[in-house]
């Protein structure tokens, strides 16, 4: 195929430097894309951060890339985060604040001295921002954040950088297992969680991915079930429903989800940017 | 991979049912073979001969200075904007619309836009309008200039098309501001040196965009009878029989088909498989897929003008000859193609654009089932014209006795090319 036309081009006279600049621009074109561009931020998921003049913006990061800004220990923000059992579903979390308020309709804004909202992370890996001082944290979250069960609960400024005092984040820890006043065990649980209709096992070792990619077909509504094994640290993404679940190295992620918009649905990691199966949902 | 999974649009369409598909292609065939031999057996177009005049007072408007000059302003600060959304703002299609202002409203958008009104780029164009002040103030006539080779033709602006198609369908990272600032800097600067050499004229030909506008406005009801600069409503087989046989024609309308098939079947799971485990690496793999897309296309085209000439004897130039009968089909398929993600991506870009940060793309405005309706029904209708088209054209060439015969292989080519788009579709 390669390549008839192609040559008939080069011999004409005057096509020629045409098709040297074209090829010029190709290879300007394929060496000038670094990375790639980040599309899959939703609103208010950014990086960036305003400038504010409140306290000090320090150096040191929070572990997450958002930069500490220091203020003074007396009247600086509090936080403590209690986390119970849910009877159905996950853990119900409460944040207890003082000197603080939480400013859901200015993030983005310039940092103001006692506004913002919280963080949760679970060991380290991040899970939520809370604008409120309740929040429901549901079992496939946790799993699809690769288990744990450090809960940590940070707070920041409208233009997320992160409350510190004395070069430390603002942050309250608990743990998810030894939580007070757990009525069950997250095992029985497990049965009320919704079967899947499809379940797919995928595993990515070496670049290569197996089984080979291929089509799902799904029927509208149905559950679909993702289990994703990667060697090495990477994040899964399923186009157009953005659903997101990182992938420790050789740990197998479980991402569940309903299946409630047709059309054709790439599942890909982002790191190695591979596609791992097309979702048909029809 | 393609900028649908990576840059612009996250769901595509869905797999056509392969019910559809031949359903689809039985009916192209039929029609085709309906319309061949049986009811037509004289030429019918007149070319640009043809057409109703509007009244004169549309004329005098769509001719008067101050509309051109609006149009001209519109095209340059939209193309201002779009640099400056470039220049300045994040490198994310999420929040950025100008990858969206290319790929979707410029390069989608101009395909309604030209069906409807006519060749329109010519008169948004950006750089013309850049040179036009250049000349303007450097005291020069826009037109004059070394004249072109008349053997260059189109070949340039199909040069621009693979480019531009390359960037869109190939390139690691095609929405980002990177590589979009790189390759509109170029093209910029490729095309206004190439006009202060040969004048505005040079744009006619190598503007890729205007190029590609002006074929498919050979479809649209509006056009301008160049005897008295009248503008007609006619109908799209006369302005398409009007398509003038320049060198480089063949290869402008294959690298649209070919294109297009290369946006089709780079979403099949195989296809990005074979380049996500290629050797070569993944960039060298896709301009290799894209390229012989391309020559495929151009491949079988050749075979069959070779096999028109065989049986039906001479003919000047057996490969120009019947290329405008490719414009329709090149037209279904970019309507089955991008439909949606027109709908969709174009509305959300005009959203970023006007300040929504982020925001969710509207639902396709048609169910799965209308939407390979209509993918069926625009790739069949475009093999049709196009077979209706090259029919007419075959009638007045050949002698009566030879007419059918002679139009034999280019059925041929459209079926293979119906078949071949349809499977593009069931992948």
């Amino acid at each position: 195929m390669k390549n008839l036309r192609r040559r008939r081009w080069l011999a004409r006279p005057g096509g020629a430097a045409v098709t040297v600049l074209a090829a010029g621009a190709l290879v300007f074109g394929a060496s000038a894309c670094g990375g790639r561009a980040t599309t899959h931020h939703k609103p208010g998921t950014s990086h960036e951060q305003a400038v504010g003049s409140v306290g000090r913006l320090l150096a040191a990061d929070d572990g997450s890339g958002h930069r500490l800004r220091q203020v003074d220990a007396k009247g600086a923000p509090q936080v403590t985060v209690a986390v119970r059992r849910d009877s159905e579903d996950g853990w119900n979390v409460r944040l207890s604040v003082r000197n603080f308020r939480f400013t859901p309709d200015s993030v983005g804004g310039a940092a103001l001295l006692g506004r913002g909202h919280a963080r949760l992370f679970l060991d380290g890996h991040p899970l939520a921002r809370v604008y409120g001082s309740w929040y429901h944290l549901p079992d496939s979250l946790v799993r699809s954040s690769g288990g744990g069960t450090g809960l940590t609960a940070r707070l920041y400024a409208d233009d997320h950088t992160a409350w510190a005092v004395n070069s430390t984040p603002i942050q309250a820890t608990t743990s998810l297992t030894t939580a007070s006043a757990q009525p069950t065990a997250p095992a029985p649980h497990r049965p009320e969680t919704p079967r899947p209709d499809t379940a797919l096992e995928i595993v990515v070792s070496h670049g290569k991915v197996s089984p080979a990619p291929g089509r799902t077909e799904i029927k509208k509504g149905r559950i679909i079930e993702l289990r994703v094994r990667s060697d090495q640290a990477d994040t899964l993404h399923v186009h157009g429903y953005d659903k997101e679940a990182r992938l420790p190295a050789g740990k197998t992620v479980t991402l569940t989800f309903t299946a409630d918009r047709t059309g054709l649905f790439e599942v890909e990691t982002h790191e190695s940017d591979l596609l791992l199966t097309q979702l048909v949902v029809r | 991979m393609s900028v649908l999974a990576h840059g612009i649009g996250a769901q595509h369409d869905l797999p056509l049912s392969p019910f559809y598909a031949f359903a689809g292609a039985f009916a192209a065939l039929f029609v085709s073979f309906l319309a061949l031999g049986l009811l037509w057996s004289s030429s019918r177009f007149r070319g640009d001969r043809a057409g109703r005049p509007l009244p004169a007072a549309v004329q005098r408007l769509a001719d008067a200075r101050p509309t051109r000059i609006a149009v001209r302003v519109l095209g340059s600060a939209a193309a201002l904007l779009v640099t400056l959304h470039l220049l300045l703002g994040p490198d994310d299609p999420d929040r950025n619309p100008a990858p969206g202002a290319v790929y979707v409203l410029l390069w989608v958008g101009l395909v309604p836009a030209s069906l409807l009104l006519g060749p329109v780029w010519r008169l948004f164009n950006p750089l013309r309008t850049v040179h036009l002040l250049g000349c303007r103030v450097l005291g020069r006539d826009p037109a004059a200039g070394r004249p072109l080779p008349v053997r260059l033709g189109l070949w340039p602006a199909a040069a621009g098309l693979l480019a531009f198609t390359w960037l869109e369908l190939v390139a690691p990272d095609p929405a980002s501001t990177t590589a979009l600032l790189l390759f509109l800097s170029l093209y910029a600067a490729v095309h206004l040196a190439g006009a202060a050499r040969h004048g505005a004229g040079w744009f006619d030909h190598a503007d890729a965009f205007e190029v590609y506008s002006g074929l498919l406005a050979r479809l649209s009801p509006l056009g301008r009878r160049p005897t008295d600069r009248r503008l007609v409503l006619r109908s799209p087989f006369n302005g398409l029989d009007a398509t003038p046989q320049t060198p480089g024609l063949v290869a402008t309308v294959c690298v649209m088909l070919g294109s297009t098939a290369y946006d089709g079947f780079s979403d099949a799971p195989s296809w990005i498989v074979t380049v996500q485990t290629s050797p070569l690496g993944r960039t060298t793999a896709a301009t290799l897929g894209l390229l012989g897309a391309v020559a495929l296309v151009a491949t079988l085209y050749a075979l069959c003008a070779g096999a028109t000439r065989l049986i039906s004897g001479q003919l000047r130039h057996p490969l120009t000859v019947f290329a405008h009968s490719l414009v329709p089909i090149a037209l279904g398929y970019l309507i089955a193609h991008y439909f949606t993600l027109f709908v969709t991506e174009g509305s959300r870009t005009v959203m970023v654009a006007s300040g929504t940060d982020n925001p969710v793309p509207p639902e396709p405005p048609l169910g799965p089932g209308g939407v390979a309706t209509l993918q069926v029904a625009a790739i069949v209708l475009g093999h049709v014209l196009g077979v209706i088209a090259a029919h007419d054209r075959s009638v007045r060439l050949f002698p009566p006795g030879r007419a059918v015969a002679g139009q034999l292989p280019l059925l041929v080519l459209m079926i293979t090319y119906t078949i071949g788009g349809l499977s593009l579709l069931i992948a």
